[in-house]
């Protein structure tokens, strides 16, 4: 037990902390609230999650050499735009959508990579300004095309990209269940069990090192974006699914909550370190305390917008919490030697 | 050419570019250079100035504030809230909690990053998120008018012909220029900025410094959250939407490295213009608003690469 604890406290894994942190917010809130423990609230929160699921996986990629990634929000807002205008005015079928979208959403990591790696700008002012670049292109689009004025889209063949379940007469699983699943998966495997993936921690780690070992570093971080691009593409078009809707305004204030998530799972933003399933759990906690204090407003006169608090605060707690705990182990190492 | 890039320093060239900015819109539109334009142009830069001047202090000491934003919406609302009481605190106490307000945010900003040793990116956006959430706590998200005389002098009052925000703007700028260049604690910013074991070693309290500068930024914010209340005469949460991104901008633009140790007022005060040149230039010239922010974005990158390629010659030659 004792052990146990020492670990949570000291140890690198935060994950199990994570969960129990998890676990005692969805128990708060069904003890707080009648309507928090059901199914359907599940499938609420579960809806809720997928393309800020997937944008963190994105950041992540970007986090885990040392950078940060603010533009992800508008790559996903312009691909919300550009899905509407794909579907209806060229007229393309899903497929291609997808293709195209996720095309465009990669060359936009791609600029912001070759920025960093090329010029050598810090990434945080990179992704600032390509940040106010990227979402006026998507206003531009928006107001200046006719048809997407309304940005509405009804037709079940592109809605059923992210609304469809399986089996589809039973709803159990939603497919945009399916897509995280798969994502993640597939991003496990690459990171921990590819060559490239581990050269993308060897970088994070110590840059120099890992060029010194002979690593292409730019050619990795330039992936790295890229990798961000495309999966934020990925999610703005999930997104556009799901609401049935693209606007220019489209993931507007999402950053702050995926790097929220990000730096709450463990990633740490100097790089080389971080767990998917710590992002993932994370993104299951900012989305249990965005449903939760819908049902908390409702039984008690507690503001709905205290969320924003809560998630600012909870930020600043896990890279508090982590500070602190650097500082106890270096002097743990310190008093053994 | 390479003579001419060596003897034209940073500033000469920034305030050369403004010139260019100036005559080019002159040409572009009538009524650039008309002095109502000039006026209200200069009116609407004072805003983001202030808070840029002072952002300048902090990014030389390598440190950096992204919470401006939130804190100039959070102390229109905690203005125009305590305003609106049935019995309202006399406007003096009022104003004096608006800055008291921006001052507990860099008080805990500054605290978060010297004694816990925190990011100061990720702990101002924390901060950023916090006061942005209590500004819609507050306000449960409605817009609150505010028509009272001493806010109103403070935004759109003369003193000498002068609109009150430019002479703030003015004065922000004097003792701020006067403080980094001619004082010790100006010198120590700078120390810090270059490198911050050497500086505390050489006898600098680093930490006091820091904490100092993030409690007069989130000040300065408060105050240019006044300004806008009183420009608009309405307290709501999403004011200052988006400053964080402007004000950084002029900051960078002016030639403050975000690696610490380099920067000026002039510069600063050089991008805040350039700025605010630009983007009345271009509107007054018909360009759109939407474009406007790619501009913004834009001019960012160029900026910032520039210097960084010139650095680069430099560390070559």
């Amino acid at each position: 037990m004792k052990s146990w604890l020492k670990g949570l406290v000291y140890g690198d894994d935060i994950v199990g902390a994570l969960v129990i942190f998890l676990a005692l917010l969805i128990l708060f809130f069904s003890l707080m609230t009648p309507h928090f423990w059901s199914s359907n609230n599940f499938y609420a929160i579960i809806g809720n999650i997928p393309a800020m699921a997937i944008v963190c996986l994105g950041l992540m990629y970007v986090v885990l050499i040392g950078d940060l990634d603010l533009s992800l929000g508008s790559i996903l807002g312009f691909t919300a735009i550009l899905a509407v205008f794909f579907f209806k005015v060229m007229h393309f079928p899903l497929w291609l959508n997808l293709i195209s979208c996720v095309f465009v959403g990669g060359l936009f990591g791609a600029l912001n990579g070759v920025i960093v790696t090329k010029i050598g700008i810090n990434s945080i002012i990179t992704t600032l300004g390509t940040m106010a670049i990227i979402r006026g292109l998507a206003f531009w689009i928006a107001t200046d095309v006719e048809a997407m004025q309304i940005g509405r889209i009804t037709d079940p063949s592109f809605l059923n990209f992210a609304r469809y379940y399986f089996p589809e007469e039973s709803r159990l699983i939603p497919i945009t269940l399916v897509y995280i699943a798969l994502l993640y998966g597939v991003s496990f495997l690459f990171l921990n069990h590819t060559s490239f993936g581990r050269k993308i921690y060897a970088v994070g780690a110590n840059e120099a090192t890992a060029r010194l070992a002979g690593i292409n570093v730019k050619r990795v971080k330039l992936v790295c974006y890229i990798i961000a691009g495309m999966l934020s593409a990925f999610g703005g078009l999930v997104l556009v699914a799901q609401l049935g809707l693209g606007e220019a305004q489209t993931g507007q204030n999402m950053i702050l909550e995926v790097v929220t998530a990000v730096v709450l799972g463990g990633v740490l933003l100097t790089g080389g370190k971080g767990r998917l399933t710590g992002v993932l759990v994370a993104v299951l906690i900012l989305g249990v305390i965005r449903n939760g204090m819908v049902h908390l407003e409702q039984v008690t006169d507690i503001s709905f917008y205290w969320r924003d608090v809560a998630k600012g605060v909870i930020l600043l707690l896990a890279i508090g919490l982590y500070s602190v705990r650097k500082s106890f182990n270096a002097k743990r190492l310190r008093t053994r030697q | 050419m390479k003579v001419i890039g060596k003897k034209i320093t940073t500033n000469t060239s920034l305030f050369l570019f403004l010139g260019f900015l100036i005559i080019l819109f002159s040409f572009t539109s009538e009524h650039f250079l008309s002095s109502y334009n000039i006026t209200s142009l200069l009116t609407n830069i004072s805003y983001s100035g202030i808070a840029a001047i002072v952002l300048t202090l902090v990014m030389i000491s390598r440190g950096l504030d992204i919470s401006i934003g939130g804190v100039i919406g959070l102390t229109t609302v905690v203005v125009s809230a305590l305003y609106s009481q049935s019995d309202p605190l006399p406007i003096w106490l009022i104003l004096t909690i608006g800055l008291g307000t921006g001052a507990v945010v860099g008080l805990i900003n500054g605290w978060c990053i010297t004694a816990l040793d925190m990011d100061p990116i990720i702990t101002t956006l924390g901060a950023m998120a916090i006061t942005r959430g209590l500004a819609y706590v507050i306000s449960d998200s409605q817009s609150i008018l505010m028509f009272e005389e001493t806010t109103d002098f403070i935004s759109n009052g003369v003193f000498f012909n002068i609109p009150i925000p430019i002479i703030l703007f003015m004065l922000t700028a004097l003792i701020c220029g006067v403080v980094l260049h001619k004082s010790k604690f100006g010198r120590s910013i700078y120390a810090i900025g270059a490198n911050e074991v050497s500086a505390s070693l050489s006898g600098i309290s680093v930490n006091k410094t820091k904490m100092i500068l993030y409690v007069f930024t989130g000040m300065a914010a408060s105050i240019s959250g006044i300004i806008l209340l009183g420009q608009t005469s309405v307290g709501m949460p999403q004011h200052g939407i988006g400053a964080e991104l402007e004000v950084i901008t002029a900051v960078l633009l002016g030639g403050t490295a975000l690696s610490g140790g380099k920067g000026t007022i002039y510069g600063t005060i050089a991008g805040v213009l350039i700025l605010g040149v630009l983007f009345n230039g271009l509107t007054i010239s018909g360009v759109r608003y939407v474009h406007l922010q790619i501009f913004q974005g834009l001019l960012l990158l160029v900026a910032v690469a520039t210097y960084e390629i010139k650095t680069r010659n430099e560390v070559a030659r």
